[in-house]
Protein backbone atom coordinates (compact mmCIF):
# COMPACT_ATOMS: atom_id res chain seq x y z
CA UNK A 1 0.00 0.00 0.00
CA UNK A 2 2.78 2.23 0.75
CA UNK A 3 4.63 1.85 -2.68
CA UNK A 4 0.77 2.39 -4.35
CA UNK A 5 0.92 5.72 -2.78
CA UNK A 6 4.03 6.67 -3.40
CA UNK A 7 3.50 5.79 -7.05
CA UNK A 8 -0.34 8.07 -6.60
CA UNK A 9 2.01 11.01 -5.05
CA UNK A 10 5.21 10.47 -7.78
CA UNK A 11 2.67 10.67 -10.71
CA UNK A 12 1.47 14.27 -10.53
CA UNK A 13 4.91 15.80 -9.32
CA UNK A 14 5.94 13.88 -12.32
CA UNK A 15 3.58 16.15 -14.80
CA UNK A 16 4.37 19.08 -13.20
CA UNK A 17 7.94 18.73 -14.01
CA UNK A 18 7.79 17.85 -17.38
CA UNK A 19 4.60 21.09 -17.69
CA UNK A 20 7.96 22.99 -16.61
CA UNK A 21 10.46 21.51 -18.59
CA UNK A 22 8.55 21.18 -22.00
CA UNK A 23 6.52 24.13 -21.77
CA UNK A 24 5.67 26.14 -24.83
CA UNK A 25 7.35 29.64 -25.93
CA UNK A 26 5.35 32.77 -24.93
CA UNK A 27 4.88 36.36 -25.65
CA UNK A 28 6.97 38.37 -24.15
CA UNK A 29 4.82 39.68 -20.93
CA UNK A 30 1.22 37.86 -22.43
CA UNK A 31 0.89 40.66 -24.36
CA UNK A 32 0.43 40.38 -28.73
CA UNK A 33 3.04 41.31 -31.20
CA UNK A 34 1.20 44.38 -32.59
CA UNK A 35 0.51 45.86 -28.96
CA UNK A 36 4.33 45.46 -28.04
CA UNK A 37 5.15 47.26 -31.40
CA UNK A 38 2.16 50.01 -30.47
CA UNK A 39 3.67 50.75 -27.10
CA UNK A 40 7.05 50.53 -28.45
CA UNK A 41 5.96 53.39 -30.84
CA UNK A 42 4.04 55.17 -28.35
CA UNK A 43 7.64 55.38 -26.42
CA UNK A 44 9.11 56.95 -29.20
CA UNK A 45 5.91 59.17 -30.17
CA UNK A 46 6.85 59.96 -26.38
CA UNK A 47 10.42 60.84 -26.84
CA UNK A 48 9.40 62.53 -29.89
CA UNK A 49 7.20 64.60 -28.04
CA UNK A 50 4.37 63.85 -30.07
CA UNK A 51 5.84 64.80 -33.27
CA UNK A 52 4.44 61.99 -35.40
CA UNK A 53 6.16 63.27 -38.62
CA UNK A 54 9.53 63.09 -36.92
CA UNK A 55 9.40 59.30 -35.76
CA UNK A 56 7.78 58.67 -39.30
CA UNK A 57 10.93 59.89 -40.38
CA UNK A 58 13.32 58.11 -38.42
CA UNK A 59 11.58 55.10 -38.78
CA UNK A 60 12.19 55.53 -42.78
CA UNK A 61 15.84 56.56 -42.17
CA UNK A 62 16.75 54.27 -39.18
CA UNK A 63 15.72 50.97 -40.26
CA UNK A 64 17.65 49.44 -36.93
CA UNK A 65 14.40 50.79 -35.52
CA UNK A 66 12.17 48.77 -36.86
CA UNK A 67 14.52 45.46 -35.84
CA UNK A 68 14.81 46.45 -32.49
CA UNK A 69 11.07 46.30 -32.30
CA UNK A 70 10.98 43.19 -33.59
CA UNK A 71 13.55 41.62 -31.24
CA UNK A 72 12.43 43.84 -28.05
CA UNK A 73 8.56 42.79 -29.02
CA UNK A 74 8.89 39.14 -30.88
CA UNK A 75 11.32 37.34 -28.39
CA UNK A 76 9.84 35.15 -25.94
CA UNK A 77 11.56 35.86 -22.57
CA UNK A 78 12.11 32.23 -21.36
CA UNK A 79 11.73 28.67 -22.88
CA UNK A 80 10.80 26.71 -19.45
CA UNK A 81 9.12 29.21 -16.98
CA UNK A 82 5.90 30.14 -17.49
CA UNK A 83 4.32 33.22 -16.63
CA UNK A 84 4.30 34.36 -12.98
CA UNK A 85 0.45 34.50 -13.23
CA UNK A 86 0.34 31.38 -15.00
CA UNK A 87 2.46 29.54 -11.88
CA UNK A 88 0.05 30.85 -9.48
CA UNK A 89 -3.11 30.16 -11.77
CA UNK A 90 -1.50 26.56 -12.70
CA UNK A 91 0.16 26.02 -9.00
CA UNK A 92 -3.41 26.80 -7.29
CA UNK A 93 -4.94 24.39 -9.34
CA UNK A 94 -3.03 21.58 -8.49
CA UNK A 95 -3.14 21.94 -5.27
CA UNK A 96 -6.73 22.31 -5.69
CA UNK A 97 -6.80 19.13 -7.67
CA UNK A 98 -3.97 17.36 -5.35
CA UNK A 99 -6.19 18.05 -2.01
CA UNK A 100 -9.38 16.70 -3.69
CA UNK A 101 -7.49 13.84 -4.61
CA UNK A 102 -5.87 13.21 -1.35
CA UNK A 103 -9.03 14.21 0.33
CA UNK A 104 -11.76 12.63 -1.27
CA UNK A 105 -10.41 10.86 -4.76
CA UNK A 106 -7.58 8.54 -2.77
CA UNK A 107 -9.60 7.41 -0.04
CA UNK A 108 -12.48 6.28 -2.60
CA UNK A 109 -9.87 4.84 -4.98
CA UNK A 110 -8.54 3.27 -1.63
CA UNK A 111 -12.24 2.23 -0.69
CA UNK A 112 -12.93 0.77 -4.00
CA UNK A 113 -9.37 -0.92 -4.19
CA UNK A 114 -9.51 -2.58 -0.66
CA UNK A 115 -13.08 -3.46 -1.95
CA UNK A 116 -11.95 -5.00 -4.89
CA UNK A 117 -9.16 -6.67 -2.57
CA UNK A 118 -11.34 -8.06 -0.22
CA UNK A 119 -13.79 -9.43 -2.95
CA UNK A 120 -10.62 -10.97 -4.85
CA UNK A 121 -9.91 -12.43 -1.64
CA UNK A 122 -12.79 -13.36 -0.95
CA UNK A 123 -13.51 -15.04 -4.35
CA UNK A 124 -9.86 -16.51 -4.15
CA UNK A 125 -11.29 -18.23 -0.07
CA UNK A 126 -14.61 -18.89 -2.29
CA UNK A 127 -12.69 -20.58 -4.83
CA UNK A 128 -10.04 -22.20 -2.52
CA UNK A 129 -13.25 -23.45 -0.60
CA UNK A 130 -14.71 -24.86 -3.97
CA UNK A 131 -11.07 -26.38 -4.99
CA UNK A 132 -11.27 -28.16 -1.24
CA UNK A 133 -15.07 -29.13 -2.01
CA UNK A 134 -14.26 -30.70 -5.31
CA UNK A 135 -11.68 -32.11 -3.85
CA UNK A 136 -13.42 -33.61 -1.35
CA UNK A 137 -16.13 -34.56 -4.11
CA UNK A 138 -13.64 -36.05 -5.99
CA UNK A 139 -11.87 -38.16 -3.53
CA UNK A 140 -15.64 -39.51 -2.42
CA UNK A 141 -15.97 -40.16 -5.73
CA UNK A 142 -13.20 -41.92 -6.30
CA UNK A 143 -13.49 -43.69 -3.29
CA UNK A 144 -17.07 -44.89 -4.49
CA UNK A 145 -15.25 -45.49 -7.89
CA UNK A 146 -12.82 -47.96 -5.90
CA UNK A 147 -16.18 -49.39 -3.93
CA UNK A 148 -17.58 -50.33 -6.93
CA UNK A 149 -14.90 -51.34 -8.91
CA UNK A 150 -14.25 -53.84 -6.01
CA UNK A 151 -17.74 -54.81 -5.75
CA UNK A 152 -17.88 -55.08 -9.90
CA UNK A 153 -14.82 -57.21 -9.42
CA UNK A 154 -16.36 -59.23 -6.52
CA UNK A 155 -19.63 -59.60 -8.55
CA UNK A 156 -17.74 -60.92 -11.82
CA UNK A 157 -15.60 -63.08 -9.15
CA UNK A 158 -18.54 -64.35 -8.12
CA UNK A 159 -20.71 -64.83 -11.25
CA UNK A 160 -17.65 -66.86 -13.35
CA UNK A 161 -17.71 -69.04 -9.54
CA UNK A 162 -21.12 -69.34 -9.93
CA UNK A 163 -20.91 -70.08 -13.88
CA UNK A 164 -17.95 -72.54 -12.93
CA UNK A 165 -19.82 -74.29 -10.61
CA UNK A 166 -23.29 -74.40 -13.10
CA UNK A 167 -21.42 -75.54 -15.42
CA UNK A 168 -19.33 -77.82 -13.35
CA UNK A 169 -22.82 -78.90 -12.40
CA UNK A 170 -24.18 -79.43 -16.21
CA UNK A 171 -21.18 -81.42 -17.42
CA UNK A 172 -21.56 -83.55 -14.11
CA UNK A 173 -25.39 -83.98 -14.77
CA UNK A 174 -24.81 -84.59 -18.54
CA UNK A 175 -22.27 -87.63 -17.80
CA UNK A 176 -25.12 -88.82 -15.58
CA UNK A 177 -27.83 -88.42 -18.45
CA UNK A 178 -25.85 -90.06 -21.01
CA UNK A 179 -24.51 -92.41 -18.45
CA UNK A 180 -28.36 -93.32 -18.23
CA UNK A 181 -28.96 -92.96 -21.82
CA UNK A 182 -25.83 -95.76 -22.47
CA UNK A 183 -27.52 -97.92 -20.18
CA UNK A 184 -31.06 -97.64 -21.35
CA UNK A 185 -29.76 -98.22 -24.42
CA UNK A 186 -27.50 -101.00 -23.74
CA UNK A 187 -30.37 -102.15 -21.63
CA UNK A 188 -32.88 -101.80 -24.53
CA UNK A 189 -30.67 -103.18 -26.42
CA UNK A 190 -30.42 -106.29 -24.46
CA UNK A 191 -34.04 -106.64 -24.23
CA UNK A 192 -34.41 -105.97 -27.87
CA UNK A 193 -31.93 -108.62 -28.81
CA UNK A 194 -33.48 -111.04 -26.34
CA UNK A 195 -37.03 -110.42 -27.37
CA UNK A 196 -35.82 -110.67 -31.07
CA UNK A 197 -33.84 -114.18 -29.96
CA UNK A 198 -37.55 -114.82 -28.72
CA UNK A 199 -39.95 -114.21 -30.84
CA UNK A 200 -36.94 -115.84 -33.45
CA UNK A 201 -37.54 -119.23 -31.18
CA UNK A 202 -40.90 -118.73 -31.13
CA UNK A 203 -41.00 -118.40 -34.83
CA UNK A 204 -38.92 -121.23 -35.41
CA UNK A 205 -40.95 -123.54 -32.66
CA UNK A 206 -44.07 -122.59 -34.31
CA UNK A 207 -42.65 -123.35 -37.68
CA UNK A 208 -41.19 -126.75 -36.17
CA UNK A 209 -44.45 -127.20 -34.61
CA UNK A 210 -46.45 -126.54 -37.41
CA UNK A 211 -44.51 -129.71 -39.70
CA UNK A 212 -44.11 -132.09 -36.50
CA UNK A 213 -48.12 -130.96 -36.31
CA UNK A 214 -49.22 -131.61 -40.13
CA UNK A 215 -46.69 -134.61 -40.16
CA UNK A 216 -48.30 -136.17 -36.63
CA UNK A 217 -51.82 -135.41 -38.21
CA UNK A 218 -50.97 -137.24 -41.36
CA UNK A 219 -49.50 -139.93 -39.75
CA UNK A 220 -52.40 -140.32 -37.41
CA UNK A 221 -53.97 -143.10 -38.93
CA UNK A 222 -57.14 -145.63 -37.32
CA UNK A 223 -54.58 -147.75 -36.22
CA UNK A 224 -51.98 -145.53 -34.96
CA UNK A 225 -54.97 -143.86 -33.28
CA UNK A 226 -56.04 -146.76 -31.63
CA UNK A 227 -52.38 -147.45 -30.53
CA UNK A 228 -52.85 -144.51 -29.18
CA UNK A 229 -55.61 -145.10 -27.44
CA UNK A 230 -54.31 -148.67 -25.48
CA UNK A 231 -51.26 -146.76 -24.93
CA UNK A 232 -53.55 -144.19 -23.05
CA UNK A 233 -55.48 -147.04 -21.52
CA UNK A 234 -52.28 -149.02 -20.18
CA UNK A 235 -50.61 -145.52 -19.03
CA UNK A 236 -53.53 -144.56 -16.83
CA UNK A 237 -54.24 -148.33 -15.55
CA UNK A 238 -50.20 -148.35 -14.67
CA UNK A 239 -49.75 -145.43 -13.24
CA UNK A 240 -50.50 -145.30 -9.16
CA UNK A 241 -53.44 -142.72 -8.36
CA UNK B 1 -75.39 -128.80 -10.13
CA UNK B 2 -75.77 -125.31 -9.13
CA UNK B 3 -78.78 -124.12 -11.31
CA UNK B 4 -82.06 -125.32 -9.99
CA UNK B 5 -83.80 -124.99 -13.35
CA UNK B 6 -80.95 -126.88 -14.88
CA UNK B 7 -81.35 -129.81 -12.34
CA UNK B 8 -85.04 -130.24 -12.89
CA UNK B 9 -84.90 -130.55 -16.32
CA UNK B 10 -82.16 -133.45 -15.89
CA UNK B 11 -84.03 -134.96 -13.04
CA UNK B 12 -87.46 -134.83 -15.16
CA UNK B 13 -85.49 -136.13 -18.37
CA UNK B 14 -83.92 -138.66 -16.10
CA UNK B 15 -87.51 -139.78 -14.95
CA UNK B 16 -88.75 -140.45 -18.55
CA UNK B 17 -86.07 -142.81 -19.79
CA UNK B 18 -85.83 -144.48 -16.42
CA UNK B 19 -89.55 -145.02 -17.04
CA UNK B 20 -88.99 -145.74 -20.23
CA UNK B 21 -87.05 -148.78 -19.94
CA UNK B 22 -83.16 -148.66 -20.61
CA UNK B 23 -82.32 -145.74 -19.22
CA UNK B 24 -78.34 -145.94 -20.55
CA UNK B 25 -78.78 -145.42 -23.95
CA UNK B 26 -81.47 -142.36 -23.93
CA UNK B 27 -78.21 -140.90 -21.69
CA UNK B 28 -75.89 -142.08 -24.28
CA UNK B 29 -77.93 -140.57 -27.02
CA UNK B 30 -78.64 -137.54 -25.42
CA UNK B 31 -74.94 -137.18 -24.31
CA UNK B 32 -73.70 -137.22 -28.19
CA UNK B 33 -76.78 -135.32 -29.47
CA UNK B 34 -75.26 -133.00 -26.59
CA UNK B 35 -72.01 -132.77 -28.04
CA UNK B 36 -73.04 -132.15 -31.29
CA UNK B 37 -75.00 -128.92 -30.12
CA UNK B 38 -71.67 -127.69 -28.55
CA UNK B 39 -70.03 -128.17 -31.88
CA UNK B 40 -72.35 -126.47 -33.83
CA UNK B 41 -73.13 -123.42 -33.14
CA UNK B 42 -75.54 -122.71 -36.09
CA UNK B 43 -77.65 -125.93 -34.72
CA UNK B 44 -77.51 -124.22 -31.55
CA UNK B 45 -78.47 -121.03 -32.42
CA UNK B 46 -81.20 -122.90 -34.23
CA UNK B 47 -82.55 -124.68 -32.20
CA UNK B 48 -82.58 -121.73 -29.80
CA UNK B 49 -83.96 -119.41 -32.14
CA UNK B 50 -87.49 -118.11 -30.72
CA UNK B 51 -88.01 -116.43 -33.63
CA UNK B 52 -88.35 -118.95 -35.66
CA UNK B 53 -91.12 -121.48 -35.60
CA UNK B 54 -91.84 -124.05 -32.69
CA UNK B 55 -92.80 -126.51 -35.77
CA UNK B 56 -89.68 -125.43 -37.85
CA UNK B 57 -87.08 -126.14 -34.61
CA UNK B 58 -88.81 -129.73 -34.04
CA UNK B 59 -88.47 -130.39 -37.81
CA UNK B 60 -85.10 -130.26 -37.36
CA UNK B 61 -84.80 -132.90 -34.56
CA UNK B 62 -86.77 -134.97 -36.42
CA UNK B 63 -84.67 -134.67 -39.24
CA UNK B 64 -81.67 -135.05 -37.04
CA UNK B 65 -82.79 -137.57 -34.30
CA UNK B 66 -85.56 -139.30 -36.13
CA UNK B 67 -83.53 -142.60 -37.87
CA UNK B 68 -80.49 -142.32 -35.55
CA UNK B 69 -82.19 -142.26 -32.08
CA UNK B 70 -85.00 -143.51 -30.06
CA UNK B 71 -88.16 -141.95 -29.94
CA UNK B 72 -87.55 -141.28 -26.41
CA UNK B 73 -84.53 -139.35 -27.06
CA UNK B 74 -86.07 -137.36 -30.23
CA UNK B 75 -89.02 -137.16 -27.41
CA UNK B 76 -87.07 -135.23 -24.72
CA UNK B 77 -85.02 -133.04 -26.68
CA UNK B 78 -87.98 -131.76 -28.44
CA UNK B 79 -89.41 -131.10 -24.89
CA UNK B 80 -86.43 -129.15 -24.23
CA UNK B 81 -85.99 -127.09 -27.18
CA UNK B 82 -90.39 -126.54 -27.21
CA UNK B 83 -89.57 -125.19 -23.28
CA UNK B 84 -87.54 -122.57 -24.68
CA UNK B 85 -84.60 -123.77 -23.25
CA UNK B 86 -82.40 -124.48 -26.06
CA UNK B 87 -79.41 -122.92 -24.91
CA UNK B 88 -79.51 -125.18 -21.46
CA UNK B 89 -80.06 -128.50 -23.27
CA UNK B 90 -75.78 -129.42 -23.39
CA UNK B 91 -76.06 -128.47 -19.62
CA UNK B 92 -79.31 -130.43 -18.79
CA UNK B 93 -77.61 -133.62 -20.72
CA UNK B 94 -74.42 -133.31 -18.54
CA UNK B 95 -76.62 -133.13 -15.33
CA UNK B 96 -78.88 -135.93 -16.20
CA UNK B 97 -76.18 -138.23 -17.11
CA UNK B 98 -74.73 -137.08 -14.10
CA UNK B 99 -77.44 -138.19 -12.36
CA UNK B 100 -78.00 -141.76 -14.45
CA UNK B 101 -74.70 -142.56 -13.49
CA UNK B 102 -75.09 -141.47 -9.82
CA UNK B 103 -78.25 -143.64 -9.78
CA UNK B 104 -75.92 -146.78 -10.70
CA UNK B 105 -73.40 -145.87 -8.02
CA UNK B 106 -71.08 -144.57 -10.65
CA UNK B 107 -69.25 -141.20 -12.16
CA UNK B 108 -69.20 -140.15 -15.24
CA UNK B 109 -65.76 -139.92 -16.96
CA UNK B 110 -65.85 -137.57 -20.46
CA UNK B 111 -63.16 -138.90 -22.82
CA UNK B 112 -62.08 -136.82 -25.47
CA UNK B 113 -60.67 -138.09 -28.79
CA UNK B 114 -59.99 -138.09 -32.04
CA UNK B 115 -61.92 -141.19 -32.97
CA UNK B 116 -64.37 -143.19 -31.60
CA UNK B 117 -63.27 -145.89 -28.92
CA UNK B 118 -64.52 -149.50 -29.21
CA UNK B 119 -66.76 -151.02 -26.47
CA UNK B 120 -63.68 -152.96 -25.36
CA UNK B 121 -61.15 -149.93 -24.65
CA UNK B 122 -64.22 -148.26 -23.21
CA UNK B 123 -64.46 -150.84 -20.98
CA UNK B 124 -60.68 -151.18 -20.53
CA UNK B 125 -60.28 -147.26 -19.71
CA UNK B 126 -63.06 -147.29 -16.88
CA UNK B 127 -61.34 -150.52 -15.80
CA UNK B 128 -57.87 -148.75 -15.94
CA UNK B 129 -59.76 -145.24 -14.36
CA UNK B 130 -61.30 -147.45 -12.08
CA UNK B 131 -57.84 -148.75 -10.81
CA UNK B 132 -56.37 -145.41 -10.88
CA UNK B 133 -58.57 -143.75 -8.89
CA UNK B 134 -61.13 -146.22 -7.08
CA UNK B 135 -63.86 -144.82 -8.78
CA UNK B 136 -66.31 -146.98 -10.15
CA UNK B 137 -66.82 -144.72 -13.89
CA UNK B 138 -69.21 -144.54 -16.86
CA UNK B 139 -67.08 -143.66 -20.28
CA UNK B 140 -68.99 -141.01 -21.99
CA UNK B 141 -66.95 -140.61 -25.15
CA UNK B 142 -66.49 -137.06 -26.91
CA UNK B 143 -65.31 -136.51 -30.67
CA UNK B 144 -62.45 -133.81 -30.44
CA UNK B 145 -60.60 -133.26 -33.43
CA UNK B 146 -58.33 -131.01 -31.57
CA UNK B 147 -56.86 -133.61 -29.31
CA UNK B 148 -55.32 -135.10 -32.43
CA UNK B 149 -54.20 -138.24 -30.93
CA UNK B 150 -54.47 -139.96 -27.79
CA UNK B 151 -57.22 -139.64 -25.00
CA UNK B 152 -58.02 -136.67 -22.45
CA UNK B 153 -60.49 -138.01 -19.52
CA UNK B 154 -62.13 -135.62 -17.34
CA UNK B 155 -64.16 -136.85 -13.97
CA UNK B 156 -64.91 -134.11 -12.04
CA UNK B 157 -62.30 -131.68 -11.28
CA UNK B 158 -59.69 -134.08 -12.75
CA UNK B 159 -58.19 -134.48 -16.19
CA UNK B 160 -55.49 -137.04 -17.24
CA UNK B 161 -53.87 -135.72 -20.24
CA UNK B 162 -52.58 -138.14 -22.82
CA UNK B 163 -53.40 -136.77 -25.95
CA UNK B 164 -51.12 -135.69 -28.55
CA UNK B 165 -52.05 -132.33 -28.56
CA UNK B 166 -50.56 -131.96 -24.88
CA UNK B 167 -46.76 -133.30 -25.97
CA UNK B 168 -46.93 -130.83 -28.93
CA UNK B 169 -47.85 -127.83 -26.51
CA UNK B 170 -44.89 -129.39 -24.15
CA UNK B 171 -42.46 -129.01 -27.57
CA UNK B 172 -44.15 -125.45 -27.80
CA UNK B 173 -42.91 -124.76 -24.45
CA UNK B 174 -39.71 -126.21 -24.61
CA UNK B 175 -39.01 -123.62 -27.43
CA UNK B 176 -39.65 -120.87 -25.36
Amino acid sequence: MTNRRTRLLAAPLLALLALLAFAGPASASGESVGSCIAEKLEELIEESHGDLDEVLHELHVDTSIGDHFEKKCIEAPSPILPETNEIIWGGSAFLILFVLMVKKGFPAVRGAMDARAEKIRSDLDAAEQARVDAQSVQSDYEARLADAKTEASRLIDEGRADADQVRTGLIAQAEVDAAGIRERAASESAAATAQAISDLRAEVAGIALGAAERVVHASLDAEVQGRLIDAYIDEVAGTDG
Amino acid sequence: MADPRVAGYAEALFAVAAAEGDSSVVEDELFRFAQALRSDDDLGSTLADTGLPLARRLQVIEDLLGSRASAVTTALVSMVVGAGRAAELPAIVDAMVERGAASRNKTVATVRSAVDLTADQSERLAAAINTRTGRDVEVRVVIDPSVLGGVVTEIGDDIIDGSVRRRLNQLRESFR
